[in-house]
């Protein structure tokens, strides 16, 4: 293994900055040296982890809670300026020119779609946090991994705080070498789930997670057709609309990118995307795409399994 | 054993029992091992269990992949008048076309030979028509995907299903195979009752035949441009189909009526019944489908 | 009743109910799967008991800028739950049994009492078939939360319940100063004070669960749960609970079955 983790879900600078602090409040560490050990898994799960050998020391879990600002949330005053001056651009920005020729302080003349990076970085650096004080807790009950994990993001009521929760149960097996790096592994999975995977011949190695962040500003084609004003300005009726479609496939796009660069040689599993587009008006949007998903190293190659026998439930 | 075994698929129960915990050292002495060069990541959304059923017919995933687009529906068009409000109709029509054809087109990229699992989400507003598409391409883990053929000729080199990884591999045990999404949808003005209709039909208990003559136009349209796409895709019939209909929350007096499904055709020479066993649960929680281990006992 | 509520004060209606259950007639809230899990785990079950408290929730003054926690409203809610959970397990041991199983804890608020609220805890009693007592280190029955087909799982792993164990921590979140606000407006930056915070509330809660825990001598706890409930107080003040079932191991654990594989055509 290289001597960088390979795995850390912060594809920014700033989220590994973050990420490097050893910071398990007191609080954590005392919990954790009790003897009774605590798991957030379903008993079913529970059960399967424990015949595979999985044994649960503790729930562990992370913390971060940022302050979150709104960017330029339509005002109309920066309609004139390029709202891209001094901002870093992403690695997606196009622009549109208006067609019309005609000038005028109402008439949008340019429109533009970038890659917000600095919001990028800061929910990096959010989930980053928790997620790496999740790891260190498990690290301090000398866990060889965490199962089960469950990542949230919300926000505090009226106070424009996102508060990142990162929860799992770190497990041991018995008898077994540290984990590379003393970094354990990390699953959303668990139970059953994990059992089947590992039988399927895929070793989880960490929870991966990307959010991408897309601002529109529209140009006058894109405001006219979505305000359905498209008559007069030499526009067919039903049309693309080219400019939020685009937006809102780079969005995916760049997340399943994002993803792809923490994954190395392996593979996704279970992936989970969100997609939060969030109209400020007059055609004007933020595209916020989320994905997340175990990344999973194949240890074996397995043959085709017998083919499953249907049945019909009595009831 | 009904769904019929591929050639070198073992059958049901020849294979022991596998040592989890021997797979699960196994799997973090690979933690520790030397990373392989990067190569082409496999992405995914399906669970496990859905990676092992198509695994257990020479399946596997390949990417995930997407299909976006916004659609302007013109100003002016909700103002209530009457028959079919095309605009809107065309507008939804070409929304889902040029998503399921960008969906197809990411699915070549990759090399998969369709996409399963597709989440369709549509949102009409006033002035646009939103559609996203995402699933994850699949391919046989050895065979090309050209040359599948159907009853009828060849079938399209990529298709597009809404159905999941689960009733994709219980089809084709069937010897079915999806061809496509068919879609079709249709939006219609209600006719306006005359002042002495409505004026009568305040106190009585009657029909509103007016409301449910515009429902049944719109049904009919749309499901005939449904199956106007999936006869075009060559099918022989449209499995799973989910519908829309209803009011407009923001046009009442407008009335539409989508539904889509997945195009399927028997690329058998003839059906395979797959003979389902009964089986008595004493789970209450309502698990869809387990394919509970890899290898019976 | 006495004016300080205590153990040992059931109302006098709930002798009658009981009485009855005493002559072989059970009652229960299980379903027929469960019921027959709880069967093959070798229990009988009992009866359906209850416990509620209707408690009154005392005021306490926030400080405005200051994160803390509440002291007085955390001490409300761990009696109130404490005296409802107390009387179901008064009920069940009147009735003989060794445990009860798929407990549920509920506060209703009602209109007529403002910072009234009726804390509830109600459960199945089951026997032990075997005649052993799985009562446990308080010699009373032990409480869970886990439904019959969960009973029947834990028991194959070789592990026991010992009690429904929970921690709570009333906290208060303090309220961001107007320069504060300003000062880092336009950026999204950690606030570590609020981090911190959150912590201390959460690990105040799970640490009084696991004290819980170890005073039954249990070796672990069981699908914990963590809640946040704003009640009545406002969206700044939190109530941040954890809870799980304390278990102990016993024995070795019963090979599960391997489940075959099946493919279910059921919607």
């Amino acid at each position: 293994m290289t001597a960088e983790p390979p795995d850390a879900p912060v594809p920014t600078a700033a989220g590994e900055a973050a990420a490097g602090e050893a910071d398990v409040p007191r609080e954590a560490a005392a919990r954790l040296a009790t003897r009774s050990s605590a798991s957030a898994l379903s008993i079913p799960d529970l059960a399967a982890c424990l015949e595979a050998g999985l044994e649960p020391v503790g729930l562990v879990q992370g913390f971060c809670a940022m302050q979150w600002a709104f960017y330029g949330a339509g005002s109309p005053y920066l309609r004139s300026a390029s709202p891209l001056s001094g901002l870093p651009r992403g690695a997606y920005s196009e622009q549109w020119a208006c067609p019309h020729g005609f000038v005028s302080a109402e008439h949008r003349m340019w429109g533009q779609n970038y890659e917000q990076p600095w919001v990028e970085a800061a929910w990096a650096q959010g989930f980053g946090s928790a997620f790496q004080r999740m790891l260190e807790e498990a690290g301090d009950a000398g866990a060889h991994g965490v199962i089960g994990v469950v990542d949230t993001a919300r926000h505090l009521a009226d106070m424009n705080v996102v508060e990142f929760h990162v929860l799992g149960t770190a497990v041991v097996v018995r008898d077994a070498p540290p984990p590379p790096g003393e970094r354990p592994w990390s699953t959303y999975l668990a139970g059953m789930r994990l059992t089947k995977l590992l039988e399927a011949g895929m070793m989880p190695v960490s929870v991966v997670a990307a959010m991408v962040s897309v601002r529109v500003w529209a140009s006058c084609v894109t405001e006219y057709l979505s305000e359905g004003q498209a008559y007069g300005w030499g526009t067919a009726g039903t049309a693309e609309i080219e400019q939020v479609s685009r937006a809102r496939a780079a969005a995916r796009s760049l997340a399943r990118q994002r993803i792809r660069d923490q994954l190395g040689a392996d593979e996704l599993h279970g992936a989970r995307a969100g997609l939060d587009s969030r109209e400020l008006g007059q055609g004007d949007e933020v595209v916020e795409c989320t994905l997340r998903g175990t990344r999973v190293r194949r240890f074996k190659h397995v043959d085709p399994l017998p083919a499953p026998r249907p049945t019909v439930r009595l009831g | 054993m009904s769904v019929p075994t591929p050639p070198g698929v073992p059958a049901p129960g020849s294979v022991p029992a596998a040592d989890v915990r021997a797979e699960l050292r196994a799997g973090m002495a690979s933690l520790a091992a030397p990373e392989a060069p990067s190569g082409a990541a496999v992405t995914s959304d399906l669970s496990i269990d859905e990676t092992l059923l198509l695994h257990s017919i020479g399946w596997v995933p390949v990417d995930l992949v997407n299909g976006v687009s916004v659609y302007a529906v013109p100003g002016g068009v909700w103002v209530w008048s009457q028959g079919e409000i095309a605009p809107a109709t065309e507008a939804h029509q070409r929304a889902v076309g040029a998503a399921v054809a960008r969906l197809r087109r990411e699915c070549e990229h990759v090399g998969g030979a369709g996409v399963v699992g597709v989440e369709v989400t549509i949102e009409v507003h006033p002035h646009h028509v939103d559609v996203e598409l995402v699933g994850t391409a699949v391919r046989p883990a050895v065979a090309p995907p050209a040359g599948r053929r159907g009853h009828r000729g060849p079938l399209p080199e990529v298709f597009v299903s809404d159905l999941s990884a689960r009733d994709f591999v219980l089809l084709h045990g069937a010897g079915w195979a999806p061809l496509g999404l068919a879609y079709g949808t249709s939006f219609v003005n209600v006719p306006r009752r005359s002042a002495s209709t409505a004026l009568q039909q305040r106190t009585q208990n009657v029909e509103l035949a007016n409301f449910t003559n515009a429902l049944y136009s719109a049904r009919e349209s749309g499901m005939e441009r449904m199956q106007e796409t999936a006869l075009h895709l060559g099918a022989t019939g449209v499995v799973a189909v989910h519908v829309a209909e209803g009011p407009l929350s923001f046009a009442r007096h407008a009335v539409q009526f989508s539904a889509w499904g997945t195009a399927v055709t028997l690329v058998a020479d003839a059906h395979q019944r797959i003979a389902p066993e009964v089986v008595l649960s004493l789970d209450d929680r309502d698990i869809a489908f387990a394919a509970q281990s890899l290898r019976g006992r | 009743m006495s004016t300080t509520p205590t153990a040992g004060d059931l109302p006098e209606d709930a002798g009658h109910r009981l009485e009855e259950l005493g002559e072989g007639l059970f009652t229960s809230d299980l379903s027929v799967n469960e019921f027959l899990l709880v069967k093959e785990a070798g229990f009988h079950p009992l009866g359906f008991v209850m416990g509620s408290s209707i408690y009154h929730t005392g005021v306490q003054l926030r400080k405005f800028s200051t994160s803390q926690e509440l002291t007085k409203l955390t001490e409300a809610m761990y009696h109130a739950r404490e005296l409802a959970m107390t009387r179901m397990e008064e009920e069940a041991d009147q009735l003989g049994a060794d445990g009860i199983v798929g407990v549920r804890l509920d506060v209703n608020y009602y209109e007529w009492g403002s910072d009234a609220a009726e804390f509830i805890a109600m459960g199945t009693a089951v026997k032990s078939e075997d005649g052993e007592s799985y009562r446990n280190a308080k010699g009373k029955p032990f409480t869970s939360d886990l439904s019959g087909q969960d009973f029947w799982t834990l028991m194959q792993t070789g592990h026991v319940p010992r009690g429904l164990v929970m921690g709570t921590c009333v906290y208060h979140i303090a309220h961001r100063g107007l320069g504060q606000a300003l000062g880092s407006m336009g950026q999204n930056v950690e606030l570590p004070n609020f981090t911190q915070a959150l912590y201390e509330a959460r690990e105040l809660a799970m640490t009084r669960m696991q004290d819980e825990a170890t005073e039954l001598e249990a070796t672990g706890i069981v699908g914990v749960r963590l809640e946040e409930k704003t009640h009545q107080w406002g969206s700044h003040t939190i109530e941040f609970l954890a809870i799980g079932t304390a278990v102990e191991r016993t024995g070795e654990a019963v090979t599960l079955p391997r489940p075959t594989t099946i493919i279910s055509l059921d919607n």
